[in-house]
């Protein structure tokens, strides 16, 4: 945050930053501590806010690029609210070849976000990658950990919708 | 043992590196990744070679030799292995060395150069990515080249730990905190970076398009700010007779590394503001003199004045900013040809009772051990030393050692930022460093822990302080300073166990009514412990200014001639008058700062001579000052720059600065060292030490000033301490007195194996006493003050300095956040301080540096500086102000802009 902005978490973050304290209380002045905290805060938070940092660099006395630097190392962790879904589309050089350009349009059509945004209902995050390692099967994307292979821009919204029906079906079940 | 590299045999030793040995015999091996101060990465690969019976390529940075290895570090295709690696590198980001500011002294454009390689055979691809947010430094990210290089120097070498890599594979980039720009980042600006890359990537802004590195002339000189003396080195364009860039000289006592101002503070010696021409105030106006006018007046009123109402009418004041040299000049003067004592200079303000204390106790007034030592001790204990602000290249290798497992103890009432590397961060209340030290003394002699031998054998009187100590319990001690009794104990724990303790002290000791009393109280500690004499151990002061050790090593003291030589001892002064060859020097003691002002107002001060001291700015009680400065019959003021005491000089005369002559300063661990002149003076600036022979002539005595070098030799030939240092000797290193002899290599430690100066060590009882000014209803705050990295003095310097002034442009008022909820203060609030001897207004800074009831400012601003509040107090001893404490209180002006504190670790908001 440059000086002078305010900060720009909710009234309902700050609560969680409260109970990140207690977290952070808990680990303290144990070795290695910064690992396991940082996974709560994905967890509390679904990624990691800028607040967050701050709080755990000045509570656990490591410096501010440290944490930054195991935050951006891991993929697990994200400086951004992620999705539910995590798609990745794949734009090697044999995916590109196979038109994974297209795919990437139609998803950033039919979502309405750019990379690395997040839909407003929660649910998906775009993001791209280099090559997954299955070349033989591009184009592919990847949703979370399954891998869709052979895509094409026409049958993006049938792997869309996939998901959000689970989703629905979840909510149901834990209604 | 014989190693062969390129078919040559080469002596080398036992854990050296290939690379050592080819560089020690100037065989050329690309190295991009490996600085002697950053280590070993073996990232880059650079430095490939061929070594016989090695599958492959080894890197040479960290191969280390063995007897009969062979080497080939020039053949064909170990030449093309590197000159691959380093295209690679130039290819993976943008390199046009034409328009860089590295060129010349670019490592991989030396790199290209010894490889024959003219272009990249891969393909450019710049990103235009450039981070100029900060004040200093410009990071242009397509010439950076992953090596590491930058990054270990900020968290090993500076230890500010700001830079790091984030990302992952070929997105990995070197970002500052959480990826911020570098302005915003907790970046100190020490450049420590800069120095170290070896390409483009990250450059100095100031020197941007000023010409490169090959164009200048290069001039070895000492920093003029703090006392730690650092080394650098001045790059300076001839024509236009400026420097335009500074880098540190890797040799002791900084091996390179620099602060903010030490590295970008120096532009002031070419200030238009700078003084220039004589002045003499003629009807309340300054108006310029010739040199002859001003001479001549300034004798003559010093001639009818003595003449009438005797030499003690005289006093004159040197200053810890200026050289060895100038000192001498002035205390010379004024005793061998005004016959008076009364000569002092502003270590009065800060570190007399350092020089008063330790005297009594060893029997020399000046730090144990150096610098260097700080790397070897196993605890460091830092007591009222703000040392990450004002000492910043000492509070480097104190957070480096603390780094590599030593102990580092932290006591201060404020929160000061080097607490935040130490172990065990001790808040004391404001004032009771005594009970404090006593109640650990007392714990230590209960336990045992004490060393018996060291105070049986080189202490005077080590039965009397163990029974005295008795009635200073733990229980008692924490009842007073507000330390829990646990957490003593646990101090006193980690003191009596530590086999290496050096303590480490500044102004938070000394700026007290019982600063001398603070000082011995110390001194009592170590002696108990017996870490004296030894390496890595010792009392270690931490003088202010660049040269307040010199000055007083050049006796512009009321008590001694330089060196420690008192005037008041009938053999001494004998001595100095058949050194000087005059007769009749004074036989009594001078007056001390605070002493000649208040004697202004009843007419026994009648003529001050100040040189570069800044009176009515630094000494306590503004209002005060200026009623004494005010009562002057005459006052002249020898400086570089107007200020607020040239303000009232009935004569002004233009100093040199620290690059336009030659001389020397004295840094915190007693090395004398050297002082070049680099560019011409403004306008008809004088030394002044020629300023002091020219008066001397006019009153009838050959000084023999005429050079720096001769003030320098006459001053050497009383012998004793300095007898061996001389200019030829310190061209390129310092030398650490005692040095009494041209063949002594100098002395880094004092009272080695607890042989003390005085001969035996002497203990001293020192009581609690409170402050002169308690907080009371009225005035509910302490206001305690310093100094801030950003600046310097009274900011002639760094605020003509460019940039300093954007990074910290105004005077904050700190106070505690608990306070602040109080009074309904944010950080940028317009806010009032008022003590019982003036008022200034200021913005607020709410930070948990302060602890509830501690609020704390400097007084580098003229605008709004601390003196306008401070107590004119004393310490009984010595005279020195109580800077540190007196009441105040706040009231809230108005709203500001609100300004969120970005982390902590910083030393602005
Ligand atoms: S900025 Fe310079 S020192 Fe830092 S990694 Fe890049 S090239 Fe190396
Ligand atoms: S200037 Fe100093 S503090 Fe700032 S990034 Fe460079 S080394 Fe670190
Ligand atoms: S630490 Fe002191 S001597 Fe060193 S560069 Fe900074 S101001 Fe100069
Ligand atoms: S290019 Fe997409 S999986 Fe390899
Ligand atoms: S210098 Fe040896 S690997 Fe970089």
């Amino acid at each position: 945050m440059s000086k002078g902005e305010k900060c720009s978490c909710g009234d309902d973050e700050k609560g969680l930053l409260e109970r990140l304290e207690e977290i952070i209380v808990s680990f303290k002045n144990k070795p290695g501590a910064l690992i396991p905290v940082l996974q709560a805060t994905q967890s509390l938070f679904g990624y990691v806010p800028q607040e967050a940092i701050l709080k755990i660099s000045e509570m656990l006395n490591e410096p501010l690029h440290k944490v930054h630097g195991v935050i951006t190392f891991y993929s697990f962790f994200s400086l951004k609210p992620r999705g539910k879904y995590l798609i990745r589309v794949c734009l090697g050089t044999a995916c590109y070849v196979q038109g994974a350009n297209e795919i990437l349009t139609a998803l950033k059509q039919q979502l309405s976000i750019e990379i690395g945004e997040t839909t407003t209902d929660k649910l998906f995050t775009l993001d791209v990658g280099r090559c997954f390692g299955a070349c033989g099967l591009a184009p592919i994307i990847m949703v979370n950990d399954d891998v869709h292979q052979f895509v094409k821009p026409s049958g993006v919204k049938k792997i869309l919708g996939a998901y959000k029906k689970h989703k629905a079906v979840n909510q149901e079940e834990e209604t | 043992m014989q190693i062969n590299i390129n078919n040559k045999s080469f002596s080398a030793q036992e854990g050296e590196t290939v690379l050592d040995v080819a560089k020690r015999n100037g065989i050329y091996i690309p190295t991009l990744c490996y600085h002697v101060k950053t280590g070993q990465a073996a990232k880059c690969r650079a430095c490939v070679v061929a070594v016989e019976g090695m599958r492959g390529y080894q890197t040479a940075c960290n191969l280390s030799v063995r007897e009969g290895m062979n080497i080939n570090t020039e053949g064909k295709e170990v030449k093309e292995a590197q000159r691959m690696v380093v295209d690679l590198m130039l290819s993976s980001g943008y390199h046009n060395c034409l328009a860089c500011d590295r060129s010349g002294s670019c490592e991989l454009q030396d790199a290209c150069y010894h490889l024959g390689i003219e272009k990249t055979t891969f393909s450019d691809h710049p990103t235009g990515r450039k981070d100029e947010s900060s004040e200093f430094i410009v990071i242009d990210y397509d010439k950076c080249i992953k090596c590491g290089r930058c990054v270990a120097a900020c968290n090993h070498s500076v230890v500010n730990e700001v830079l790091g890599f984030g990302f992952r594979g070929l997105e990995t980039t070197i970002m500052c905190d959480d990826d911020i720009p570098m302005g915003d980042s907790t970046c100190v600006q020490c450049g420590e970076c800069v120095q170290l890359c070896p390409t483009g990537a990250l450059t100095d802004k100031k020197s941007r398009g000023k010409g490169r590195f090959l164009e200048f002339e290069k001039v070895d000189t000492t920093c003029p700010y703090c006392g730690v003396g650092c080394q650098l080195t001045l790059h300076v364009d001839r024509a236009k007779n400026k420097v335009v860039r500074v880098t540190g000289r890797e040799v002791w006592p900084n091996n390179g590394m620099l602060c903010v101002k030490g590295r970008y503070g120096f532009e002031f010696h070419d200030s238009p503001k700078r003084l220039q021409y004589p002045m003499i105030k003629k009807n309340g106006k300054h108006e310029r003199a010739t040199w002859d006018e001003a001479l001549d007046l300034i004798a003559e009123k010093i001639k009818t004045t003595v003449a009438k109402h005797g030499p003690d009418v005289f006093s004159a004041l040197g200053s810890g900013r200026i050289t060895n040299e100038n000192n001498y000049a002035v205390q010379k003067f004024t005793r061998a040809v005004i016959k008076t004592n009364n000569v002092d200079h502003c270590a009065r303000t800060c570190h007399a009772p350092t020089v008063a204390g330790l005297a009594h106790a060893f029997g020399s007034g000046a730090a144990t051990n150096s610098i260097d030592e700080i790397l070897e001790t196993d605890l460091i204990f830092v007591i009222g030393s703000n040392m990450t602000e004002a000492h910043p290249v000492a509070s480097y290798y104190v957070k480096r050692a603390a780094q590599n497992g030593s102990k580092l103890i932290v006591c201060d009432p404020r929160r000061v930022d080097i607490a935040h590397w130490s172990d065990l961060y001790v808040p004391l209340r404001v004032g009771t460093d005594v009970p404090f030290l006593n109640g650990l003394m007392n714990e230590i002699l209960k336990n045992g822990w004490q060393d018996e031998e060291f105070m049986k054998n080189n202490t005077e009187n080590p039965e009397d302080i163990k029974k005295w100590i008795q009635d200073y319990p733990v229980e008692k001690a924490s009842e007073i300073s507000g330390v829990p009794v646990e957490q003593m104990k646990q101090v006193a724990k980690m003191l009596g166990e530590a086999k290496k303790v050096s303590v480490i002290y500044c102004l938070g000791i000394t700026e007290h009514t019982t600063g001398t009393d603070n000082v011995k109280t110390i001194a009592n500690l170590q002696m108990i412990l017996g870490h004296l004499g030894k390496r890595g151990c010792g009392v270690n002061p931490l003088r202010g200014q660049n040269n307040v050790q010199g000055a007083c090593d050049m006796g512009a003291l009321p008590n001694v001639f330089h060196n420690y030589q008192s005037c008041m001892d009938e053999k001494a002064i004998l001595k100095i008058e058949k050194d000087w060859g005059v007769t009749g020097l004074s036989r009594t003691e001078g007056y001390k700062l605070p002493t000649m002002l208040h004697k202004a107002t009843q007419g026994e001060t009648k003529i001050l001579f100040c040189v570069g001291d800044n009176t009515v700015q630094t000494e306590p009680n503004t209002a005060k000052t200026i009623k004494e400065v005010e009562s002057l019959e005459f006052l002249v003021v020898v400086d570089i720059f107007p200020n607020m005491t040239t303000e009232y000089a009935d004569v002004i005369l233009p100093d040199v600065c620290f690059n336009e002559d030659d001389g020397t300063y004295s840094n915190l661990d007693r090395r004398v060292q050297f002082l070049r002149k680099a560019v011409d003076h403004p306008g008809e600036a004088k030394p002044t030490w020629w300023i002091m022979q020219e008066l001397g002539k006019r009153l009838g005595v050959d000084l023999k000033f005429t050079s720096a070098n001769a003030t320098w030799e006459d001053m050497r030939r009383s012998g004793t301490i300095m007898g061996g240092i001389t200019y030829e000797r310190i061209q390129h290193l310092g030398l650490q007195w005692p040095c009494p002899t041209v063949q002594h290599p100098g002395t880094p430690i004092l009272h080695m194996n607890g042989k003390f100066t005085r001969g035996k060590g002497l203990f001293s009882h020192t009581n609690y006493r409170t402050q002169a000014e308690l907080p009371d209803k009225d005035y509910p705050f302490i206001l305690s003050t310093g100094r801030r990295l950003w600046h310097y003095h009274t900011g002639t310097q760094t605020r003509n300095s460019v940039g300093l002034e954007n990074i910290f442009p105004e005077e904050l008022l700190e106070i505690s956040p608990v306070d602040a909820k109080k009074m309904k203060v944010k950080t940028g609030d317009m806010v009032k301080a008022t003590s019982r001897r003036g008022t200034i207004t200021l913005k607020a800074w709410v930070t948990d540096r302060s602890p509830e009831g501690v609020t704390w400012c400097a007084f580098h601003f003229r605008e709004a500086h601390a003196n306008v509040l401070t107590i004119d107090a004393y310490d009984d001893v010595t005279e020195t102000p109580e800077y540190k404490a007196c009441a105040i209180k706040i009231e809230k002006v108005r709203e500001g802009v609100e300004v969120v504190n970005r982390g902590f670790r910083q030393a602005r908001p």
